[in-house]
Parts: C-alpha cells; sequence; structure tokens
C-alpha cells in the first residue's frame, strides 16, 4: 500500500461515490422517514432493485479509472516512474475500492437504522440485525462485481474493453437476476447470475422478519440460513478475482 | 568505468516483423547515448523494457547491475524517465504534479523543480489540461530532472519544443553529464543527439545496424568535403584538369565539391593558389549525411542480395 497513491486514487473519485451514497441515503430515509415501513417492506421495495443497479454505476465506472483508464491515457507512467511497486499500485487500487464499497454500505444501513428509529419511534434488535445482514449482503455482492471489473481493469491496456468485459458482465448479471425475478419463463438465469447470490429473502427470515414474495403474498417460508453460503461463495469470488487481477496486474506488459 | 545500462540479446516480437530482436548494446557511467531510428523502429519498445514496463521474450536488460524487470522499483530511485506521450496524473497545476511525483520519490521538497522551471521559461503554476504541448513537454522534462537521478531515460524528450528551449535541454544533458549522468535518450531528430551524444545506436526494424561514435564524426574524419567557387570560367575548368576526387559539379556557378584525404591538403592549396578564388568552404559530416549514405549502401547492397 501507498499513501501518496491512496490519497490521490481518494482524490480522483471520491466525487462519484460521495453522489452514489448520497443517492442510496436519501432514498431509504425518503421511504422509511414517512411513518412505519417494515424491514421487509423496504427489503421488497428497495433493496431488492435499487442499491445494486446505483452500485454497478459506481462499480463499472471505478473499475475501469482504478487501473486500465491510467495505463490507456498513460498516467500511470508516473507512478511507475517511481520506486512504487506495481504490486503496491495494484493493491492500493484495490484497498480503495473494496473500502469505498465497504464504506457506503456501512453508510447505508447506519442511515436507514436511524431514519426508521425516527419514522417507526422504535427498532428491534432483529431489525437492526436484518437491516445490517442485509447491507453487509450487498456489499458481498459488490466485492465480488467489483473484483469482475477490477479483473477487467488489470488485464486490459484500452478502457474501452476494460468497461466492455467489466460492465457487461456486471451489467449483464444484474440484468438476468432482474429478468429471473419478474418473470417465472426466465427462472433459470437465475443459476448464471451471482447476483440472485444476494439473498434477501434467507437474511430476512434469518432475523426473523416477514418475507413476501413479490406478488406481495406472504412466501413460503425460505431457508434461513442460506444466505450465509451464498455471502462465503461472494466472498471467494470477490478475492480470486481481486488476487488474478493484482497478479496479472504485476506481471503484464504495459504500454507506458 | 562501469556500465550503467547493459542490454543483452534483448528480443520482443510482435509479429509481422516488428519489435526488438537480438539488441545488444552496454551504455558506460557518464556517456550520453542516443538511440536514432524512423517511427515504428523500435526505440519507444526499447526504452519501455528499461523501465520494467514490458518483460521481453528472450535476453535481458539491466540498469546499474539490476534487472530491469524483476527489480524495476528499485531501479526508479536511480532514474529519470520521459515518456514518449505526455499524460499527466490528475493533478491541478504543474507544481502540484512536481510536488506528487516528489512525494513518490520521497524528496523533501521541489527546490530543482522550481529552479528547473525557471531555466526552461515555464510557468509551472499553470493547469496541466491549459498547458500548450510545449508546456507539457517542459514539464515532463523538468520531472525527469528534478530528482537529481544518476540515470536518465528519455523517449524523444524534446518533442514539441522550440529550437529555443531544445538548446536549453541539450546545454542541460551536456551539464547532467560533467556532473557523471548517464543519459540514454532516443529521437529522430540527429542534429540534437549530435550536439550531445557520445555514441549514437542506428535502430531499423527492430536491429541495430551501426553505433557510431561521434568523435569520429565531429570533423574528425579523414577525407574532407571542400566546395570552392571560382571567380572566372577559365580557372574553374583549369582547376576540374587536376586530379582531386570531384564529388559534384555545379559548372552555371563555377562550383566544385571535392573530397579530399587530410594528407593531400596542401596540394589543394598549392593549386589553388595560382587561381582566383570566390571562396572555399569545409562541408563538415552531420550523423544525417552519415546515416542516409549508410542507408542507401544498405539499401543498395540489399537489392544486390536479393536479386
Amino acid at each position: 500500500m501507498n499513501g501518496t497513491l491512496l490519497k490521490q486514487t481518494i482524490k480522483n473519485n471520491i466525487g462519484l461515490w460521495l453522489i452514489l451514497t448520497l443517492v442510496q441515503a436519501f432514498f431509504i430515509g425518503a421511504m422509511v422517514m414517512g411513518g412505519k415501513t417494515p424491514v421487509s417492506m423496504t427489503a421488497m421495495s428497495y433493496y431488492a432493485l435499487l442499491p445494486g443497479l446505483i452500485s454497478a454505476v459506481y462499480v463499472i465506472v471505478t473499475g475501469n479509472k482504478l487501473l486500465a483508464q491510467q495505463v490507456d491515457k498513460g498516467t500511470m507512467a508516473y507512478v511507475l516512474s517511481t520506486p512504487v511497486r506495481r504490486t503496491t499500485v495494484a493493491l492500493t487500487q484495490a484497498f480503495y475500492f473494496i473500502g469505498s464499497l465497504f464504506a457506503m454500505f456501512a453508510i447505508a444501513g447506519c442511515t436507514h437504522i436511524i431514519a426508521h428509529r425516527l419514522g417507526a419511534g422504535s427498532i428491534s434488535g432483529d431489525e437492526v440485525k436484518a437491516i445490517l445482514l442485509i447491507n453487509a449482503g450487498l456489499f458481498m455482492l459488490n466485492l465480488a462485481l467489483s473484483g469482475i471489473c477490477y479483473l477487467a481493469s488489470s488485464v486490459f491496456n484500452l478502457s474501452k474493453y476494460a468497461i466492455a468485459v467489466g460492465g457487461g458482465i456486471v451489467g449483464a448479471m444484474h440484468l438476468m437476476s432482474l429478468m429471473a425475478k419478474f418473470n417465472a419463463s426466465f427462472d433459470w438465469l437465475k443459476s448464471f447470475s451471482v447476483v440472485t447470490l444476494f439473498d434477501i429473502d434467507s437474511i430476512l427470515a434469518f432475523s426473523n422478519q416477514q418475507v413476501f414474495s413479490m406478488t406481495g403474498h406472504a412466501a413460503e417460508a425460505p431457508d434461513g440460513t442460506a444466505f450465509i453460503l451464498k455471502f462465503c461463495v461472494l466472498a471467494v469470488i470477490g478475492v480470486v478475482t481481486y488476487l488474478l487481477g493484482s497478479t496479472l496486474f504485476a506481471k503484464r506488459d504495459l504500454p507506458l | 568505468m562501469n556500465n550503467v545500462i547493459e542490454i543483452k540479446g534483448l528480443t520482443k516480437d510482435y509479429g509481422l516483423g516488428r519489435g526488438l530482436f537480438d539488441i545488444n548494446l552496454s551504455v558506460r557511467e557518464g556517456e550520453v547515448f542516443g538511440l536514432v531510428g524512423i517511427n515504428g523502429a523500435g526505440k519507444t519498445t526499447m526504452i519501455r523494457h528499461l523501465m520494467g514496463f514490458l518483460h521481453s521474450d528472450s535476453g535481458k536488460c539491466s540498469v546499474m547491475g539490476m534487472d530491469c524487470w524483476s527489480k524495476s522499483a528499485e531501479i526508479k530511485n536511480a532514474v529519470g524517465y520521459i515518456p514518449g506521450e505526455i499524460s499527466f496524473p490528475d493533478v491541478k497545476s504543474g507544481i502540484d504534479f512536481f510536488k506528487l511525483q516528489a512525494e513518490y520519490m520521497g524528496m523533501s521538497g521541489i527546490s530543482r523543480a522550481n529552479e528547473l522551471a525557471e531555466r526552461f521559461n515555464l510557468d509551472a503554476t499553470a493547469r496541466l489540461k491549459r498547458m500548450s504541448k510545449g508546456m507539457k513537454q517542459k514539464s515532463a522534462i523538468v520531472n525527469a530532472f528534478m530528482s537529481d537521478s544518476k540515470v536518465l531515460l528519455f523517449d524523444e524528450g524534446t518533442t514539441g519544443l522550440d529550437p529555443l528551449m531544445q538548446k536549453v535541454f541539450t546545454d542541460l544533458v551536456r551539464e547532467e553529464k560533467l556532473r557523471g549522468k548517464t543519459v540514454f535518450m532516443s529521437s529522430h531528430m540527429f542534429d540534437e543527439l549530435e550536439s550531445v551524444c557520445d555514441r549514437v545506436a542506428f535502430l531499423k526494424e527492430g536491429r541495430i545496424i551501426d553505433i557510431i561514435e561521434l568523435s569520429k564524426i565531429r570533423g574528425n574524419e579523414r577525407i574532407k568535403e571542400y566546395k570552392i567557387e571560382f571567380v572566372n570560367a577559365e580557372d574553374y575548368t583549369s582547376f576540374l584538369g587536376h586530379s582531386f576526387s570531384v564529388k559534384r559539379r555545379q559548372d552555371e556557378y563555377r562550383q566544385v565539391t571535392i573530397n579530399i584525404p587530410d594528407d593531400d591538403i596542401n596540394e589543394l592549396f598549392r593549386v589553388l593558389s595560382a587561381f582566383k578564388v570566390k571562396y572555399i568552404t569545409q562541408k563538415p559530416q552531420t550523423l544525417e549525411t552519415y546515416f542516409l549514405e549508410k542507408y542507401q549502401r544498405d539499401a543498395v547492397t540489399n537489392t544486390e542480395v536479393s536479386q
């Protein structure tokens, strides 16, 4: 890790991060502050859709900016003409990426808890658990998706390829998950998308919250522990893609 | 003296005859080494190997005894670099850029950068995005020199500079050489290399076809070229009657260009003393003429071989 580079990376990426984090906080606040909104309601109408798409924008844009764009533009030459190792560059960028996503959902989770407390007048331990686990789930999902974008960003010399591949995969996974959610005949798409590994129903069941299906009817009781294994799968995807990306970036030819 | 830069059997094949093929050369400490060749000859590829940005297919290169690939970060403590394409990090002004780079280098301040900026007449407080090509190039030059690195690698370091600033640059390179710096620079401008380099390698299609000591070209060649103009036509014709090796005749101007070995120079003066000479001038051999002749000769040899 290099402090100077980290500072520089934060400076260059904080703008988009701030806007998207504030948008999420605003949405949660607006939904929950008005009155008693059960966590499961927010989960169905908000968490299942919006944060994933908002963070996808951040993941795709930032992923490209962290490595590929700097190689493409040639600015990377200046960091690498100083005694900073390529591995250090790669790991510093990875640290920023993961850290910024963690902060994004930590803020979203805290905002939800505070807003719930203010809107409903009280909040139970189970509700706090559900909110924190849902946001942890979003973080894990984005750990995996950002890892994919990071990997794409570390192997391509041109921004356009990094965005096409990284963004293409992330976009496709969100799209497949959405199609499966809204149309039963596309249910089979689920198995191709890591987005479905973010299992809100299981988290809600685990936290003793009521679970609704998409149609609003009470669904059959989901497995309250299934999400744990799915978190692990997301974590593995994240760790593997980040490690692979860093290694490949340190070893490949750079046209600088 | 020690070899600061060492390249052994360096090969990087990009296919279709592009890349570098079996490059061998070494640059001594305190030497200014030039690399010349047309676009696509492999100059940038060679410098990128020295910077550890590219991994060779085979062969090795090292700077100060450290392998350019495996020790690329360590080497940077001793290397200043001007990339072929200037694109600055996302900071506001030139000063901010120097400060950022100084921080990466672990330098305490940017006083030397300020001195250099003044020397190049560069307003480093200007916004990087608004800078002209020349200003950007100057900023990149200042950055390369400011850390007082022992080895300097320039990939066409003066592109975009006006002739006045090119002079400032070459003066600076000469000063740094006197301070013991080793310089490895590519260029397609012969006169720039000619004025500062000790040796120049000529790169063609990824291969070094010649390495020339510039002291051998700088007026030290044994056969020199003289151009003489005569006042009247009789003297002109009469002079041509002597057995000098005539390179070019311009009858309408009564001008003749001859090649003559240093040993015969007194003979020339003896002959000329009988004539009314308008002027005599020696045409120095330049790096450019040297290589152009060499290039043409190679081209001829190649055609002969292929026939």
